[in-house]
């Protein structure tokens, strides 16, 4: 009999852990939405994330936390970068087309990450100690990366909403054609839409990165796991995305109480095809 | 001299050319109709001029400059806007957001104010709506919206395509009555309209289009008593 206080430990845990998931998903959803774009590249986004943050620690002595502001300038750019080379000319091609172009994208990154930092795995060695509440022992780091994630996702959420630019790119999501017969510079806006969405990505790579350890090809995991909080949250939607990342993490906690570990994807996976099937439009979608 | 100068237009879709060396020109304060049946290029027109559509050849001068290749965005910047057929609003964002929406270009910020007061006395019921989202109003509001966000851009040309599609005969007449004031206003227009009769009865000059050529044009009122318009459009 498990006690307790393990299953709130771990359902904690998990959900601190669900809301960084969230957040990567966030970047994956929010490309989707605006663009109708399916970023192949978004799980080796997410792994350079994690080594510009230790790459800042571990050779130019960057506190992991502060070095996250410099990955997520850095994210913003190679994602405009990224757009402007290879998604904006197939932009109104099929679906394939992008698809293509985006996981070309994801090639080159894991060959030259590869290349250059093998596979061997890294870890960020940092430690905040940790948080002790009766049964219920936080790690800082996942504490913090949590907080971090909340906040990044209401920082999204304001510009998205409070600031003209962020309005605009609702715009060019929702017409793109009478957003550009409004004035509105469509072509640099989705430049810009897509940049934000692998600065999250990025981000949430940086902030897993400061407790878990990874190599250049970590990040098709969290790809993977973005796509099943993605279709959980309703592909498009920013804040079903936060609501799927604690559903999964909730489930990556509490899954190994009874069953091994390596049940854990196959529960998620199983998850994903009765959504598909039940529910495609997500657990908030509405059509 | 003309506000906005076609000379020679022509463009289409892949291979299909729709527009036949089209020339037309916009008089300042005066509200030209561009007229035809169905599928004879009205739109095409609009949105070639706009840029929406790259021309094949021809030009667009624009207070004697050349705008021909420049972007629907840039376009708008200097205050060329069009109302697209169908409104074509921001759906799922606000009234309000919709005319903020509008009003993003440099000259149109500047009286952001001025104008949120004028679109708000022409269409009272957008002010009772403005924090309802734009794909839930009526039929009718959805044009007022569109037309309202246009004015919000501070429009120097107003392109209107086929405002009254979809609309009740009562909606229609309402629109007309709009435009009418716009017209008084001063404002530069050009409508595109199914709605010939009430089109040539409220406009200064009239082209009537047929298969992407301009088949006649003079002021409204002679072309409303041209034998070919009064049987092919006004079924007299």
């Amino acid at each position: 009999m498990v006690s307790p206080g393990v299953w709130i430990a771990s359902l904690i845990d998990g959900l601190l852990l669900g809301f960084v998931y969230g957040l990567a998903a966030m970047g994956l959803t929010l490309i989707w939405g605006v663009m109708r774009v399916i970023n192949l590249a978004h799980g080796p986004i997410i792994a350079l994330g994690m080594f510009g943050v230790y790459l800042l620690f571990a050779y130019g002595g960057v506190h992991p936390y502060l070095g996250l502001f410099a990955v997520a300038l850095l994210g913003l750019l190679v994602g405009i970068l990224i757009y402007a080379i290879a998604v904006h000319r197939v932009l109104t091609a099929p679906h394939l087309s992008t698809l293509l172009a985006t996981f070309s994208i994801n090639m080159m990154i894991i060959g030259t990450g590869t290349a250059l930092f093998t596979t061997t795995p890294r870890n960020i060695d940092i430690s905040l100690g940790r948080l002790v509440l009766g049964p219920v022992v936080l790690l800082g780091t996942r504490l913090l990366a949590a907080l971090a994630a909340v906040l990044i996702a209401a920082g999204l959420y304001v510009f998205l909403y409070r600031t003209t630019l962020g309005k605009m790119v609702r715009a060019v999501a929702s017409n793109r054609a009478a957003a550009e017969l409004m004035g509105i510079p469509s072509a640099r806006v989705l430049a810009f839409s897509f940049g934000l969405g692998t600065m999250l990505a990025a981000v949430a790579g940086g902030l897993i990165a400061t407790f878990f350890p990874f190599t250049i090809l970590s990040g098709g995991a969290y790809e993977l796991k973005s796509f099943v909080i993605c279709v959980l949250g309703g592909l498009g939607n920013p804040t079903g995305a936060l609501l799927g990342g604690l559903i999964l993490g909730a489930l990556e906690g509490l899954i190994p109480i009874v069953l091994p570990v390596s049940w854990v994807p196959v529960i998620e996976f199983l998850l994903f095809v009765l959504l598909l099937l039940l529910r495609p439009q997500g657990l908030l979608g509405e059509r | 001299m003309a506000m906005l100068e076609v000379h020679s237009l022509s463009s289409g879709y892949g291979e299909v050319q729709i527009l036949w060396d089209l020339s037309f020109r916009l008089e300042p304060g005066r509200l030209t109709t561009l007229i035809g049946a169905n599928g004879s290029g009205k739109t095409t027109t609009l949105r070639t001029v706009m840029g929406l559509i790259r021309p094949w050849r021809g030009a667009v001068f624009f207070d004697g400059q050349d705008i021909t290749m420049l972007p629907p965005y840039r376009k708008a910047a200097m205050g060329l806007i069009m109302v697209p057929e169908g409104r074509q609003l921001f759906a799922d964002m606000t009234v309000m957001e919709n005319l903020e929406m509008g009003a993003v270009t440099g000259r149109a910020r500047v009286r952001f104010r001025q104008n949120l007061e004028r679109v708000f006395n022409l269409f009272p019921r957008l002010k009772e709506r403005r924090n309802q989202k734009a794909g839930t109003l009526s039929g009718g509001e959805q044009q007022m919206l569109a037309i309202a966000r246009a004015l919000m851009a501070e429009p120097r040309i107003l392109f209107l395509d086929e405002p009254s599609l979809g609309l009740s005969p009562l909606l229609v007449l309402n629109l007309f009555e709009i435009i009418r004031r716009l017209k008084a206003e001063g404002l530069t227009m050009l409508l595109v309209e199914q709605n010939v009769h009430l089109a040539l009865a409220i406009s200064d000059y009239a082209y009537v289009l047929s298969s992407g050529r301009i088949e006649l044009e003079g002021p409204a009122r002679e072309v409303a008593r041209d034998d070919r318009v009064r049987k092919a459009y006004l079924g007299l």
